[in-house]
Parts: C-alpha cells; sequence; structure tokens
C-alpha cells in the first residue's frame, strides 16, 4: 500500500479522538446506549429480544456497508459469512471449545480467512462478476449442509443446543449493544482514514486511482476480509440468541435486511452508501417496525419485506444522490 | 535526469496497425507528442503508462524494460499520466483526491500543488460542484502530488477556453522550470510548442518528425501531414 510516514502514537490518538468527536457518530452511540438500557425498565421480554435481533442486523448491515458500500463492490455472500460463523459456534462447542468469547472470537477468525480466500482470486475481476460469484456463496454452503450433514456428524441440518450468549434477552442486549458499538467505531474509524479515502476512490473509479500508482486489490481484500470476520461473528451471536447454528443461517433475510439497513441508512444520514452511521438509526426502525408487524394481532410478517424493498426502491429512484451516486454528466467550458 | 528510451513500438487492434514500430527517446525534459487525429499519440501514451499492454517493442525508463507492465507498477516507477476526457472521483473533494493520491502523505507537498494549478478556493468542494476547466488543473494536480519524475499529459489544455488554457500553460512552464519532465500530447500547438525541447510528430501509427520544435513547421512530411500534399497540382 502507499508509503505514508507512520504518525506516533500520540498523534493517532489526536486525530482518532477527533473522528469520534463527530456529533453523527455521538448520536449513534447514544441511540445504541438508550436502546441496550431501554428494556432494563419496560417493555416486554419480546421487544427485548426484537432489539437483539436488531443490534445482530445492524452489525450485519455495518459489515456489508463497510465493504460494499464503501468499494462500490457489491457483495450477495452476506448470508454465507453469517452462516460460517453460526455453523463455526456450533462446532467449535461440539469440540470442547468453551466460553462464549472464545467462541465468538473462533468465528471472527473463520470469518476472515473465510472472506480473505474467497476475495483473494474474486476481486481480481471488475464489474458484475464478483458479485455474481458472491450470489453463489450462501447457496453453495446451504446446499452444502443439507447433502452432507450427517457426514459431518451435525445433530441435525446444523448444530443445536449452543448455549445462549446470556440467560435473558435483557441480559444479553448490552453485550451485543457494546460489540455493535465497537463494530460501529472501528467502522467510521476505517472510514474516516486514509484507508477508507482510498475504498470511497475506488467505488468512484478504480482505474484512474490505479493510474496514479495504488494497487487496490489489497485495499479491497482487507476490507472484505474484515467485513466477513464481522458478518461471521454476528452469525456467531445469533446462533448464540436461538441455540442454533444451522441450515437456516444462510438464508437470504440475512443479507436483504442489512441491505435496506444500509441503504435506507445512507438516505438518513448524508454521505451515501459507505456512510456507515445510518444503518445504526436505520436498523432499529426497520427492525423493531418488522417485528412489530408480525405480531400476532397484526400477523403481516410476509409483508414486511416487501415493504421494505418499495422503500429502498423509492429511494434509489428519487433519491440517488443520498446513495452516494454522480448527479450528472460533466460538461465542458 | 529522466531516461525513456521507445524502441519499435508497435500496437495493434485486430488488423488495425495503430503503432507501427515507433522509436524515439526523451533527449531533454519536455516533449510534445503531437500529429492529425488517428495518428496513434493517445495509444503511444496509454502504452507508456501501462493502459494499453504493447504488442511488440520495448519502453526503457532509465534502463527498465517497462513494457507491458500495470498502470500502478508503472505509476510508482515515476510515469504518470493525465487522462484526455477528466476522470474526476465525483464525491470526493479536491483535498481529498490529493490526500488519496499525495506520496508519503505529505502535507507540504499536497498544497504546492494546489497552488500550482491554482484549485486553493475549490479545496472544499467535490469534483461534482468543479467546473471543467478547475477539473482539467484537478487532473494536473493529482499527477503532480503523486512525486512523478515523467508526467504523460493528454490533451491538458483541451476544451478550455484561452484564458483557461494559458493559465495551465503558465503551470506547466514553472513545472518546468524546476525541472518536471514531461510528454504532452496537444492539438493547440501555438501555446505548447514554445516552451517544450523537443516535438514528435506522427501520422498513421509512424514517427514523421523527431527534433526541435524550430524545424517543426519547415519540415515537409509535417506540413503533408496536416495540410496534405501541395505537389499534386504541379
Amino acid at each position: 500500500m502507499s508509503g505514508e510516514p507512520r504518525p506516533g502514537w500520540k498523534n493517532l490518538l489526536q486525530g482518532t479522538a477527533r473522528v469520534l468527536r463527530a456529533p453523527i457518530y455521538l448520536l449513534a452511540l447514544v441511540t445504541i446506549t438508550v436502546m441496550a438500557v431501554l428494556p432494563q425498565f419496560f417493555g416486554t421480554q419480546y421487544f427485548a429480544l426484537s432489539l437483539v435481533f436488531a443490534t445482530i442486523y445492524i452489525t450485519l448491515a455495518l459489515a456489508w456497508d463497510l465493504s460494499s458500500g464503501l468499494t462500490g463492490y457489491i457483495s450477495f455472500g452476506l448470508p454465507f459469512f453469517f452462516g460460517l460463523g453460526a455453523m463455526a459456534t456450533g462446532y467449535s462447542y461440539y469440540h470442547g471449545v468453551g466460553g462464549s468469547f472464545s467462541l465468538l472470537a473462533i468465528d471472527f477468525g473463520v470469518g476472515l480467512l473465510g472472506g480473505l480466500l474467497f476475495a483473494l482470486p474474486t476481486l481480481r475481476l471488475r464489474g458484475p462478476f464478483f458479485t455474481l460469484l458472491s450470489l453463489l456463496l450462501p447457496l453453495i454452503a446451504a446446499s452444502f449442509v443439507v447433502a452432507f450433514w450427517q457426514v459431518l456428524h451435525m445433530p441435525t441440518i446444523g448444530y443445536i443446543g449452543i448455549p445462549f450468549l446470556a440467560p435473558s434477552p435483557q441480559a444479553e442486549l448490552p453485550i451485543l449493544s457494546v460489540t455493535t458499538a465497537a463494530v460501529l467505531t472501528v467502522s467510521f474509524l476505517l472510514r474516516r482514514s486514509h484507508f477508507g479515502l482510498v475504498l470511497r476512490a475506488i467505488r468512484d473509479d478504480e482505474d484512474a486511482v490505479e493510474s496514479k500508482g495504488i494497487r487496490t486489490l489489497p485495499y479491497k481484500v482487507a476490507v472484505f476480509s474484515f467485513a466477513s470476520g464481522i458478518a461471521a461473528f454476528a452469525g456467531g451471536t445469533y446462533a448464540m440468541t436461538t441455540s442454533f447454528g444451522g441450515i437456516d443461517s444462510f438464508d437470504f433475510q440475512f443479507l436483504i435486511y442489512p441491505m435496506l439497513i444500509a441503504i435506507v441508512g445512507a438516505a438518513i444520514v448524508r454521505g451515501g452508501l459507505g456512510g456507515i452511521v445510518g444503518s445504526v438509526f436505520a436498523g432499529y426502525a426497520i427492525i423493531l417496525f418488522s417485528q412489530y408487524l408480525t405480531l400476532p394481532e397484526f400477523n403481516l410478517q410476509e409483508l414486511t419485506l416487501p415493504i421494505f424493498a418499495f422503500v429502498a426502491i423509492l429511494l434509489v429512484l428519487f433519491l440517488p444522490s443520498a446513495l452516494g451516486r454522480p448527479s450528472g454528466p460533466r460538461e465542458a467550458s | 535526469m529522466t531516461r525513456l528510451v521507445v524502441s519499435e513500438l508497435a500496437k495493434h487492434f485486430g488488423g488495425n496497425r495503430v503503432l507501427d514500430r515507433v522509436s524515439f527517446s526523451m533527449r531533454h525534459g519536455s516533449l510534445a507528442l503531437v500529429g492529425p487525429n488517428g495518428a496513434g499519440k493517445t495509444t503511444l501514451l496509454n502504452a507508456l503508462a501501462g493502459v494499453v499492454r504493447p504488442s511488440a517493442g520495448r519502453i526503457e525508463f532509465d534502463d527498465l524494460d517497462i513494457a507491458g507492465l500495470s498502470t500502478w507498477k508503472i505509476a510508482r516507477l515515476g510515469i504518470v499520466k493525465t487522462n484526455q476526457v477528466v476522470r474526476p472521483l465525483h464525491s470526493l473533494t479536491v483535498d481529498e483526491h490529493l490526500r488519496v493520491f499525495t506520496r508519503g502523505n505529505d502535507p507540504v507537498r499536497r498544497a504546492r500543488a494546489l497552488r500550482a494549478t491554482n484549485l486553493e478556493e475549490f479545496r472544499e468542494q467535490t469534483a461534482d460542484q468543479l467546473p471543467f476547466g478547475a477539473l482539467k488543473r484537478l487532473e494536473l494536480a493529482e499527477a503532480i502530488v503523486t512525486g512523478a519524475r515523467l508526467l504523460l499529459l493528454d490533451e491538458p489544455i483541451g476544451g478550455l477556453s484561452r484564458l483557461e488554457a494559458e493559465g495551465i500553460v503558465e503551470t506547466l512552464r514553472t513545472l518546468r522550470a524546476q525541472g518536471q519532465a514531461m510528454i504532452i500530447v496537444e492539438h493547440r500547438l501555438r501555446e505548447i510548442l514554445p516552451f517544450v525541447d523537443d516535438v514528435v510528430a506522427l501520422d498513421r501509427g509512424r514517427i514523421i518528425y523527431d527534433g526541435p520544435p524550430s524545424g517543426f513547421y519547415a519540415d515537409a512530411a509535417v506540413r503533408d501531414a496536416y495540410i496534405g500534399r501541395t505537389d499534386a497540382g504541379g
């Protein structure tokens, strides 16, 4: 990567503190904190569980926005890494690994490695080819599990009986809120760094970036691997919330919802896709609303996804600049 | 002193021979690459920058054969090209453009490039908001901050008003006076030829003139290429 001078620790800390004073970031942190605390005082267990799912989806959305939103390389492979994390949790637990945080650390490592192995050859491709290949990942993984679950000594098409992260959703929520805040902070810092600037430049015109001496592949692979690690980590938390890590973790709802959250978030907060912070606000709104619609008195579960998909289409059509698309052609004087 | 030697360089697109065994060298620090439309100027510049892979021949830059290397490798060796059609990073501000490309992330180098290209007033504006003349200057500023040893400038004043062109020409003169090596492809010869050391003229993929600017207009082959043969009518 480019030969930048290494700043001293003092400069680095000062720069980090300056970035983290951004009002929009602080507002997102406050939102996460309020949502973590709220069910401790009132609300039902269902409300707390909905917020737990919201933090998982927000973490996924942050991972997708960081890699795809920031670079413009749209990946549909998110459910693969999410499912990989869930499966890794089950596999590790069944093979004697104890302790929730050890399991989650393994998930992150597995996702990171999986992302690296997938990204190294495929991110050399341009245009829609990377996207198409990434689409195949979750499909292959799900078929693999269905075909080989007995060979792999799974108790069913996945691992059941994975220990819960905490005894109740109310107790789990603060833990997941802290990890979501940590992912938000790292992603926000990355976006504001020189590394993030190069990723945004790649999104705008990768050839122009390479023509000025920047090799883009290491940047793309690094961010994609990191985001894959985050997605696998989220998969692990999901497995420890549902006590199951298996076939359902590869479902495309773990792509559609995070993408919707990132798109709606991009429209809420200036900066377009890759803006990172918007996912926090959009995530709580979308997941809580969709959980609300699934309540027995409404029973509109099947309608939630079409409703949000429609909202996303409207945003893309009528607010293209919010998503970071160019506003128009350049004219010569 | 930057050393560039091009030997027997050829480029075919299918059956179309765009460059036909082109050979020249940079004797001094600046060279204008000229010729009528379709002469192969931009293809030659693209081959030097690694944008297109030559079909045959050698490009030696400081005794290293760089023909066929990728653009980022060539740029890191010190050859950086600007584009005829501007290619800004639309969501980035002018300052961010320069932060992406500044060698060593050196703020002094950035400030100097902003000043040299008169972009200081646009510093916080995104590329989407810039007028065309400023975008042309931004292309030049991006190339300057990379610390390139040889700039390949593809029509740096193409499409600009006379006043805007004068500004860029003045910048190029200053850079040249500071020892910056450059190859300029340009149709507006009146503005460019007065300050370059050498001229290489191409016509239909072949070199028809390689010498100082002073002899360029008097050369028979050049006049044929630009005006057409005048001996047909006797």
